[in-house]
């Protein structure tokens, strides 16, 4: 019974880290149809009394100023568990609440922790009465101001707070950051130096050189795809938008208007060249030797040990890895291996969201914001956590971003006015479920390379095909 | 007393009346269930067929395409494919029915500690069908529990093969922990069975000086062919529903995707909410076939078994008789 609960913990715990991971671009568009079909119905009654209160802006909030005088007990709802434990290896929220009721000592915050969060969250807000803050679930951009107080216009908020984009509609931000991520490869610095890498890779080719390297000069295995936990190979999906383009816009253009999206450009660039990396480490047997019976959570110590060189994940993992054995110094990140035109780039997103409940009346609301605000600029969280900087113009990047100072962060541009659908679209019809729970098609590369039952450009044809058929069959113009 | 012409007339009533209050007590005590089956059975599942002949996700606009969803799963290769997975399943199925068989008529003999056998077959039923898939897992990991077992037996680990990675025996594997699994509930259940077969019968066969087998094969067979039958019936279509095993250990990758978690996928993870439909359609119709073949199999095979038992029953009472 307790081994089975505290597999149960674990399997939702990760699963609830994997939905937040890099690039974030998952939560808005994975379909949670619990949330958006019973959420529709009730829309439209409480539109009004939400645009009401909208006098409170983050904005108009001075953090030692505004609301001192506020006595208010508030609730928030969390997916982070791990910080409610006095034994977390960073600071708990126990400890942020300390640092904020110093400021603040009469706003008392009552913090509760949902294992399941991405589907547990989305029953509290159906239940209604879940509190004042909680991490946005996957609820659909139409219902945000049924359950969530504006934050101000998108405009004014974006000049304070970084990866606003997940959550706005209509002109209006209704979510927060707690962080945000980027994409690259975990690494462990002490085998690269065994291996004899001096440089880090910068294209595909230099970094299956160096994972030959690694192969020939160390016991460690070059490149551990995590097969059998399945969201890890997702997890390669989120480095073919901005980490492989450069383009902030290749999402909307190039994916969803683009043809054949996944058609070799021929420059080391672009999704091709990203799961061709995959392809090319698995068919030289430069990963694991029998991936079928991988597993996550060893995996992390074996990176901290030296066992793993590299694993292609979110830098949310990183702290991760870098917590699972006595070689925390170890563990670092750097860019994803895909140069364009001479200049690295990686996707970044945010985490999830903090939402500030529509129904509480206005002092509940003032101090949400408040607390809010203080998380993004004085707590320290995103830097505590290893995330790029939430609150706009904080210049402190955490050291393991050092690998990527000639690097520029790209964040996907939301979907333009009335395609906000199509990914979602033509996920479903084409099957490949790109960034959106698509693993699959990605363990399907690790299979055929592994028995070199299909090449990779085949594998491709057929993304390619099954693409551009989906395209035609929802109605999109191909450019 | 009355008469005996309004006493006719008062019992007809009153039997009318009885049937009345019958019938009422019936409905009322029927129409709460039968509405809740109506409600969270058919009702779905005429929903369900419904879906099955339009294009839809669980958001968004519906279209009507008919039979086309049907067409579409005898076009897919990964759903005909996972058709003949089922065949590895059923395979097992036939295995695990056999020795449960086997090992229940052993332990309703005179077998030293036979409880404890009988609980610790029984046991791995007992654990949750996730539990099982993460401890097989482990088990078939290299060089985990079994490649260690069998290099201590001298087996080296270069001529083990992987047992969830190669595509030839990966499945057989996954086989295995569901017949480990179901192989005591089955067994239980022809214990039970065996246990109520009269006990006279066993004199009288010992009597006759039958051997071990021959008991088995006319004694405790015929008198529990029900149980064998449903046993099969369940296992078979089980097999056709495999879920648990691939799901939890592969993910159902790798050539193991059977039926159903080729169905979970398209339905929840790409979405195609009438597709899903459809192939639900056509596995039950499917199992309904199955089960009719296996009806008229086995009256066909127990035919003998009948005329064994009557002739026994016969010969009984000539003994008792005389």
């Amino acid at each position: 019974m307790k081994f089975k609960k505290a597999l149960a913990i674990g399997l939702t715990a990760m699963m609830a880290v994997s939905m937040a991971a890099c690039g974030g671009s998952v939560s808005s568009t994975s379909g949670s149809d619990a949330g958006t079909d019973s959420a529709t119905a009730d829309s439209t009654a409480s539109d009004s009394s939400s645009s009401d209160s909208g006098d409170i802006t983050y904005a108009s909030v001075k953090l030692g100023e505004t609301g001192t005088d506020l006595s208010v007990d508030l609730k928030l709802l969390t997916n982070r568990t791990d910080m409610l434990k006095d034994d977390y290896n960073g600071t708990t929220w126990a400890q942020y609440l300390e640092a904020f009721n110093k400021d603040y000592p009469n706003i008392k915050v009552d913090i509760e922790g949902l294992t399941n969060y991405a589907d547990d969250s989305l029953l509290r807000l159906q239940g209604g009465d879940w509190g004042d803050i909680m991490m946005i679930p996957a609820v659909a951009k139409t219902d945000l101001s049924t359950y969530f107080l504006s934050y101000g216009s998108t405009d004014e908020v974006a000049k304070e707070v970084n990866y606003t984009n997940n959550w706005q509609y209509q002109g209006q931000t209704y979510g927060v950051p707690i962080t945000a991520n980027a994409c690259g490869i975990v690494y462990n610095k002490k085998i690269f130096e065994q291996a004899g890498i001096t440089e880090l890779p910068t294209t595909p080719d230099e970094f299956i050189a160096d994972l030959q390297k690694i192969k020939d000069n160390t016991d460690a295995i070059p490149l551990y795809t995590n097969y059998a936990a399945g969201w890890t190979l997702g997890a390669w999906d989120d480095y073919i938008t901005g980490s492989a383009t450069g383009d902030a816009d290749w999402q909307n253009n190039g994916l969803v208007h683009g043809k054949n999206p996944f058609a070799d450009p021929g420059d080391g660039t672009h999704a091709y060249n990203v799961y061709k990396i995959l392809y090319e480490a698995v068919n030289k047997g430069l990963t694991e030797d029998d991936y079928s019976t991988t597993d996550w959570e060893s995996s992390k110590g074996m990176m901290n040990s030296g066992e793993v060189a590299t694993m292609v994940l979110g830098s949310w993992a990183v702290s991760q890895m870098q917590a699972a054995g006595d070689n925390p110094d170890d563990v670092a990140y750097m860019p994803f291996p895909i140069t364009v035109n001479g200049e690295q780039y990686a996707s970044a997103g945010p985490d999830y969201n903090f939402g500030i409940s529509a129904t509480t009346d206005a002092d509940h609301q003032l101090a949400s914001m408040i607390f809010v605000k203080w998380m993004t600029e004085k707590s320290g969280f995103s830097y505590n956590e290893g995330g790029l900087s939430n609150a706009a113009g904080a210049t402190k990047m955490p050291a393991l971003y050092d690998a990527f100072s000639k690097v520029t962060f790209v964040t996907n541009t939301p979907a333009p006015e009335g395609e906000e659908d199509y990914m979602n679209e033509l996920n479903a019809d084409s099957e490949l479920n790109i960034s959106n729970g698509g693993n699959d098609k990605v363990a399907a590369i690790v299979e055929a390379a592994s028995d070199g039952s299909q090449t990779f450009d085949d594998i491709m044809n057929d993304w390619n095909e099954k693409w551009s058929a989906a395209q035609e069959s929802v109605g999109i113009a191909v450019n | 007393m009355a008469g005996q012409l309004s006493g006719k007339t008062g019992t007809t009533t009153m039997a009318r009346r009885r049937r009345m209050a019958q019938l009422k007590v019936i409905i009322a005590f029927s129409i709460i269930p039968l509405f809740l089956l109506i409600l969270f059975t058919y009702y779905p599942f005429a929903e369900m067929v419904k879906f099955s002949f339009y294009k839809m996700r669980y958001t968004g606009a519906r279209t009507f395409v008919g039979f086309q969803n049907y067409i579409d799963l005898f076009h897919r290769k990964d759903i005909v494919g996972s058709l003949k997975l089922c065949l590895y399943y059923m395979a097992g199925a036939v295995i695990q029915v056999i020795l449960a068989l086997y090992l229940a008529t052993i332990l309703s003999m005179k077998v030293k500690a036979a409880n404890l056998w009988k609980g610790l077959i029984f046991f791995p039923y007992l654990i949750s069908g996730i539990a099982i898939g993460f401890i097989f897992k482990f088990f078939y990991t290299r060089g985990f529990v079994l490649d260690t077992v069998l290099q201590a037996f001298g087996i080296p680990l270069e001529s083990l093969p992987y047992w969830l990675k190669d595509k030839s025996i990966n499945n057989w594997s996954l086989v295995y922990s569901s017949v480990w699994r179901y192989l005591g509930q089955n067994m239980i259940l022809f214990i039970g069975a065996i246990m109520s077969v009269d006990g006279t019968l066993y004199e009288a066969a010992a009597l006759d000086g039958a051997s071990q087998f021959q008991i088995f094969r006319h004694v405790i067979l015929p008198n529990i062919k029900t149980i064998v039958t449903l046993n099969i019936i369940l296992s078979i279509t089980g097999s056709l529903s495999a879920f648990e095993p691939p799901y939890v250990i592969t993910n159902g990758n790798n050539g193991t995707g059977t039926f159903f978690v080729v169905m979970n996928k398209v339905a929840h993870t790409d979405q195609k909410v009438g597709l899903a439909s459809a192939m639900a359609v056509f596995l039950l119709i499917i199992i309904i076939l199955c089960t009719i073949v296996q009806k008229l199999l086995f009256a066909y095979v127990f035919r003998d078994a009948t005329t064994d038992e009557t002739t026994n029953r016969k010969k009984k009472h000539v003994k008792e008789a005389a």
